[in-house]
């Protein structure tokens, strides 16, 4: 279309003719706050890193290791075990959302209408207090959905969350992994299944959790400590439901969807 | 866009713990990162902080940029990402109004003062057209044309698929075009504050 190409044309000459904000020179503030955090980046990535490679390495020479590892990808996660769980700083004071990196605030309507599969809702619980929704590049590629509940009954409000119960939904391409999990020894985890449905029960000390980008790139927001977690494959849809629960009550949750 | 060789270098030296090379990285990309806030925020002052915050995202998430990457989209997206995150706790909205500098003339030219005049008001013109389409069209429209965005580096900015970009942009420039041809009511008058389309609670594009 000439027209089009005419108006791109006329658009772009005007871009240097734009009066833009002076742009703030930001190296000195930059450098001063990665100054006062190398140390403990350094510290806990060092830590975390050398500990995963010699467990994997562990692990991967036993056999029955393997298998197991086989059925975490299968749930999109790659899950670590490492010596010893270095902690990541406390998550920023903010929104909800935008403090757990879950995208943006919505209904289930509006979610339901954005994904191409179905958002699974347990019933046990009720309605969500919030829906949040993200959407690649940052999310999985057919996005990302998280249910938010408030205190329910016997389920109090998690100290690492700041919620009762997470609930996030994701789909993706075979061999697409987008959470990732590193666990101390103190953090056990066990096969679980659910109306058929296989799944891990990650349970004991809080574990680090992680979301990964379309690209596989650590989503650095969402790295942060994670208690209690099932993760499970229901039909094709990775459920990971998180919350200070008990196997019994995690497992009703899951039950329900 | 290609990433610079240089670029390719300091990313490789900050990632091995050189504080100085990722400051010259900030220095490098300081302005497009800025701009980008800006596009996103509307205000100077959102996008100072949320490419400030976006420049240290980035350096603690080194570790995971892979090498031979290009970095502009990588940062970009995580600028963007900040900036987003801003707009949507932020307790009121800022409307982008993008204006023309003052005393801005060609350099290939010495015009008339009559031709002059009327380059400055079809300028203006195209600009006001721009400032009043839909905040999702003057996004993409922003992005690569005033930022001079490539379309990669415009995805993940927006936070859309690349093939999305291309559909986006496509449907801003026919409503632009109908804009400025048709002299749609208030074409070139841009008013600050004026209401424009609703904005979405997310992001569209994701299949595009």
């Amino acid at each position: 279309m000439p027209e089009l190409t005419e108006l791109e044309a006329r658009l772009t000459q005007l871009a240097p003719e734009l009066d833009w904000p002076t742009t703030p020179d930001l190296s000195h503030s930059v450098s001063v706050r990665i100054t006062m955090r190398r140390a403990w980046y350094q510290s806990r990535w060092a830590i975390a890193a050398a500990a995963a490679i010699v467990a994997l390495a562990a692990l991967l020479a036993y056999a029955p290791a393997r298998d197991t590892i086989a059925g975490w990808l299968n749930l999109h996660t790659r899950i670590q075990r490492v010596g010893q769980l270095a902690t990541p700083t406390p998550q920023p004071p903010g929104p909800l959302g935008q403090r757990l990196g879950l995208g943006g605030l919505t209904t289930l309507e509006q979610a339901r209408g954005a994904l191409t599969w179905t958002v699974l809702v347990p019933s046990s619980l009720g309605q969500p207090d919030e829906v949040y929704l993200q959407l690649p590049p940052i999310a999985p590629p057919q996005g990302e959905v998280t249910l938010v509940y408030s205190e329910r009954l016997g389920i109090p409000t998690s100290g690492q969350t700041g919620v009762a119960v997470l609930v996030t939904e994701a789909r993706g391409a075979v061999n697409a992994q987008f959470f990732g999990k590193i666990l101390g020894p103190a953090t056990t985890i066990e096969d679980v299944t659910v109306g058929g449905h296989h799944g891990y029960w990650i349970a004991g000390k809080p574990h680090i959790i992680y979301l990964t980008d379309t690209q596989g790139n650590i989503r650095d927001e969402t790295l942060r400590l994670a208690t209690n977690t099932l993760l499970i494959d229901e039909g094709g849809t990775i459920v990971r439901i998180e919350g200070d629960l008990t196997k019994a009550q995690v497992l009703q949750i899951a039950a329900s969807l | 866009m290609e990433g610079r060789p240089e670029d390719v270098e300091l990313f490789a030296r900050a990632q091995r713990g050189d504080t100085a090379a990722y400051e010259e990285i900030v220095q490098r990309y300081q302005q497009l990162a800025f701009r980008t806030a800006y596009v996103i925020t509307g205000s100077a002052a959102e996008a100072e902080d949320a490419a400030q915050e976006g420049f240290v995202k980035a350096y603690r998430a080194l570790a995971t940029f892979r090498a031979g990457a290009q970095p502009r989209p990588w940062l970009l997206r995580i600028v963007a990402n900040e900036a987003r995150n801003r707009v949507r706790s932020a307790a009121r909205r800022h409307q982008l109004e993008l204006r023309v500098a003052e005393g801005f003339r060609p350099g290939d030219a010495a015009p008339s003062p009559e031709a002059a005049a009327v380059a400055a008001e079809d300028r203006r013109r195209l600009l006001g057209a721009v400032n009043e389409l839909s905040e999702e069209d003057r996004q993409v429209i922003n992005c690569r044309y005033f930022l001079e965005l490539a379309g990669d580096e415009t995805a993940a900015t927006l936070g859309i698929l690349e093939g999305t970009v291309k559909s986006r942009l496509s449907r801003a420039l026919a409503r632009l075009r109908a804009r400025v041809e048709g002299g749609a009511p208030g074409t070139g008058s841009a008013r600050p504050g004026a209401p424009r389309g609703d904005v979405p609670p997310q992001e569209e594009g994701s299949r595009a």
